[in-house]
């Protein structure tokens, strides 16, 4: 026997919690709470009008003031976010799918399957985003399927390139061509022995594709393209409200305060899912 | 051997070194002197600490070092970052393992070497530039005014070691560090830069501290060496003290442990258990618990570094005169021959196979280089229960022909065939049974594990794979069985590949192959990225699994050590092609060919070798 002797025994390892950590995990949750229930917690209905109020700065009795209807700004934040965050997981979720569907396969096959993935992505790609989501939208109509569809469409080449970069290097390692001698399937060669090496990445990707999914729903919902008045999106309540920004500006700075929360939250946990998914053992991140 | 006189002040003075990095303590009250124009080589597996050693002597470590280093007078230690700069290469330099990594890629060779001289000397670019060539020459690299025009990619990895060697030698140190300078290198390259090593230090009295882990290497360059294990010099003397009359059971350890290609065969002798914790680092001596005369003393009580019966030869063993008497005698081994097998129908037959490479061409519809005969009209045949070793410099095709076999290549002549089926090209096109008949065995056991797959799920997948192997309670009692028969057991089961140590990985790449009953294993290079000790484990492993199973092994290597002690029959390629063939005996013992002559003439054995062979132009 030698080479060999007792290795050192596995401890469980708590995560140390640091206060980014715990603040990333409470927006999360907060987000995930206003999207199941938002409309429910909020005092006064978010879109009946009160013309009693109309304009009124934030108060105890109305924590965000009101808008030219009287209608609870905190209300509307509260019950906006389910239309903002729900197309923004959604597509996040969708285009990184996606991308890591059409990465893996570019990667690993490399040669004219990965040029001609690749080539379409990169044309996918030369659209600037928020064009090509117009454009889609405007094109399929305004439902919030096709919004998703459309924000989705922009994440897709994005992620798709990321994936393929790791892949590309790891198709190369002997635990792949291992894979490959025993006879083992494309599929099983993607999804079972490529994928968990990408899944920290994807993780990371998807965090970062849900903020920035936050912010292209609301500038569509901004530019009027998607959602309709009068649902309360926190974009389309930015844009209605900037004809009073001079008057009444909590109508801009409460929901433009929301959308940068729920961005910096989802940074924040993809952060912290990085450095826990890394490698198993209590690795740390590359 | 440099005679010299007592008298001179040491080059290099080292005394009570200890370095950690953090709770490890990697070096511990390490003392050694290199006397001017004298080598000194540091022998170590992994974790002993010689490269730290190396390092710190150039105080480029990160960890917080005691002791004092003195070089050419100076305290390394006391002196300000300045006078540091100006000690680091002016009076030693350091010649690294990997030259590619040690050379700039953008910046011609040339202008590197200028660069150096210019950085300690103030001299013109274009007097720089001609010393440059001047060192090239130095270093006998062919035609030296058109290399320094070149990137170092441009340059074989023998060619830019010199490079390397020559940036070194730019201001005339009076010490060069040399961390293990040829690891990279083929044999016959290696032989050639070591003579070279022995040239300037004849010529330019130069002092060379020469790090190792081979001790063929050491005893080709080296007027004394030192042991280090596990962070302390355990022995020291000169050369023909510690090879041939080692006075401490760890260097006896590692002797028998090393293949050779020389002397009777033997049984290698792998050194038993691991690596002490150096976190806290037992009281007694170090290598206790793997020494098969240790007493109580031992464990109690830590021995000096002290002077043996034989004058100017320390060593840290209580027993240090009785090393020899105490050790149990090493097994040999009858040389077996293959007669008998000839008449079985071969296992595995290579029937006329050949491999092109052609590179792209710079721009579409130019014509491209011409291709490259990886493989060329290989013919080779394997018996049941039998190993045929493929030997070669890197380059000469052998991986490839390994990955035609199991069908990872696809070669554009030939045929593979295995007992009476011939296999298609592509494994992926290949039946179950013919995938689960062929496995393979990779050369680095870190990347030939899925890093986000357990033991269990790494050895257990060609059972589900292949079937027949039952499910759940059974399946998970075979995968124990399996890793017993590596000498692994059920506590290894859930442990990630991360948490192993590199012998332990090769291991279960080891169960993995046969994981699946295969009938014949592709071994690439299995023990190449592994220690010594280590090595010696895994090759009685893979011999002990071929006895059980009766697998039959194609084996490639570049060390003809370690085939002569696994191989039935061996097969020396060269530029794609079958050079030579026959039992190891044979082809050890009595080669025909002039280049296997030249191959074994170049393996740096114990026995100091007056010049590299004239064939070697590396």
């Amino acid at each position: 026997m030698s080479g060999v002797a007792l290795p050192a025994r596995r401890r469980i390892v708590l995560p140390r919690l640091g206060v980014a950590d715990l603040a990333g995990a409470a927006i999360v949750l907060g987000m995930v709470v206003l999207i199941l229930a938002g409309a429910s917690l909020s005092p006064y209905s978010a879109t009946a009008f009160n013309p009693m109020h109309s304009l009124e700065a934030p108060s105890l009795a109305f924590p965000f003031g009101t808008d030219e209807f009287g209608r609870d700004v905190f209300s509307r934040v509260l019950a906006g976010a389910r239309p903002t965050l729900l197309l923004a997981v959604g597509a996040a979720a969708l285009g990184v799918a996606l991308g890591t569907v059409t990465g893996l396969t570019a990667g690993y096959r490399q040669g004219p399957v990965d040029e001609t993935i690749m080539r379409f992505m990169d044309a996918l790609m030369s659209f600037p985003g928020l064009i090509l989501a117009m454009l889609v939208v405007v094109m399929l109509g305004p439902a919030p399927i096709n919004v998703v569809a459309a924000i989705a469409l922009v994440f897709w080449p994005r992620s798709a390139r990321l994936v393929r970069s790791i892949v590309v290097d790891l198709a190369h390692r002997e635990f792949i061509e291992a894979a490959r001698s025993r006879g083992e399937g494309a599929s099983f060669i993607l999804f079972r022995e490529l994928l968990p090496n990408v899944l920290p990445i994807i993780v990371v990707d998807f965090s970062l594709r849900v903020t920035s999914g936050v912010l292209l729903a609301a500038s569509l919902a901004y530019l009027g393209i998607g959602v309709r008045p009068p649902t309360p999106a926190w974009g389309l309540m930015v844009r209605d409200g900037q004809q009073f920004i001079e008057i009444a500006p909590w109508l801009v700075v409460f929901p433009c305060l929301a959308i940068a929360l729920a961005s910096i939250g989802t940074v924040l946990l993809g952060e912290r899912l990085r450095h826990r998914l890394a490698l198993p053992g209590g690795g740390r991140a590359q | 051997m440099t005679v010299m006189s007592k008298i001179e002040p040491p080059v290099l003075a080292v005394r009570d070194l200890s370095i950690s990095y953090g709770p490890l303590q990697a070096v511990r009250g390490v003392s050694f002197s290199i006397a001017p124009g004298e080598a000194m080589g540091l022998i170590g597996e992994s974790g002993s600490g010689k490269s730290s050693v190396a390092y710190a002597v150039m105080r480029y470590i990160k960890g917080q070092a005691s002791g004092e280093v003195h070089v050419a007078g100076q305290d390394v230690m006391a002196l300000s970052e300045q006078a540091l700069g100006k000690l680091r290469g002016r009076t030693a330099a350091m010649v690294y393992q990997d030259p590619m990594s040690a050379l700039n890629p953008a910046i011609k060779v040339g202008e590197q070497i200028a660069e150096a001289i210019r950085l300690h000397g103030r001299i013109g670019k274009a007097l720089a530039w001609k010393r440059g060539v001047a060192l090239l020459e130095r270093v006998h690299l062919p035609r030296p005014a058109e290399i320094a025009h070149r990137y170092p990619h441009q340059l074989s990895g023998g060619q830019q070691q010199r490079v390397v060697i020559a940036m070194a030698l730019a201001c005339d140190p009076q010490l060069l560090i040399m961390d293990e300078p040829t690891t990279g290198l083929d044999v016959t390259t290696e032989a050639v830069i070591l003579d070279l090593v022995n040239e300037l230090r004849r010529e330019t009295g130069v002092a060379v501290l020469f790090i190792s882990h081979n001790m063929g290497v050491v005893a080709q360059v080296c007027d004394r060496v030192g042991v280090l294990y596990a962070g302390q010099l355990i022995e020291e003397g000169t050369t023909e003290q510690v090879l041939r009359q080692p006075r401490h059971p760890y260097t006896v350890a590692l002797m028998r442990a090393m293949p050779a290609i020389d002397g009777p065969r033997r049984r290698l002798a792998a050194i038993p258990g691991r690596l002490p914790d150096l976190r806290s680092p037992p009281p007694g001596c170090i290598f206790t618990p793997r020494c098969a005369m240790a007493t109580a003393e031992c464990e109690s009580r830590m021995p000096d570094l002290a002077n043996s019966s034989g004058g100017g030869h320390r060593s840290r063993c209580h027993y240090r005169d009785e090393v020899a008497l105490r050790l149990p005698p090493e097994p040999l081994v009858a040389e077996v021959q293959l007669v008998e097998a000839r008449q079985e129908r071969p296992r595995l037959q290579i029937i006329a196979v050949s491999k092109q490479f052609r590179a792209r061409p710079a721009l579409p519809f130019m014509r491209g280089p011409a291709p490259v005969r990886a493989v060329d009209d290989v013919t080779l045949d394997i018996p049941p229960g039998r190993t045929l070793a493929v030997v070669g410099e890197s380059g000469s095709g052998k991986s490839t022909l390994a990955r035609c076999v199991a069908g990872l290549i696809v070669p554009e002549d030939g045929a593979i065939r295995l007992e009476n089926e011939v296999l298609d090209p592509l494994v992926q096109k290949r039946g179950r049974a013919a995938q689960q008949a062929v496995q393979f065995v990779f050369q680095n056991p870190d990347a030939a594990l899925n890093p986000h797959w357990t033991v269990a799920e790494i050895v257990g997948r060609p059972m589900r794979l292949y079937g027949g192997q039952g499910e759940g309670k059974a399946l998970r009692h075979r995968i124990i069985e399996q890793l017993e028969a590596v000498k692994l057991g059920e506590r290894y089961l859930d442990l990630y590949p991360r948490e192993m140590s590199g012998g332990e990985k090769q291991r279960v790449s080891i169960a993995r192959a046969f994981a699946g009953r295969p009938r014949l294993v592709i071994c690439d290079e299995p023990t190449s990225a592994l220690d010594i000790s280590v090595q010696a484990a895994i090759l009685n492993e893979l011999l002990a699994l071929q006895r059980e199973n009766g697998t039959s092994y194609l084996f490639i290597s570049h060390d003809l050590g370690v085939v002569r002690h696994v191989a039935h029959e061996v097969a020396i390629m060269r530029h794609g092609r079958i050079v030579e063939s026959g039992p190891p005996a044979a082809v050890f013992g009595d080669p025909r060919e002039e280049y296997t002559r030249n191959l074994i003439a170049a393996i740096p054995t114990l026995e100091r070798r007056e010049a590299a062979p004239a064939l070697l132009t590396a």
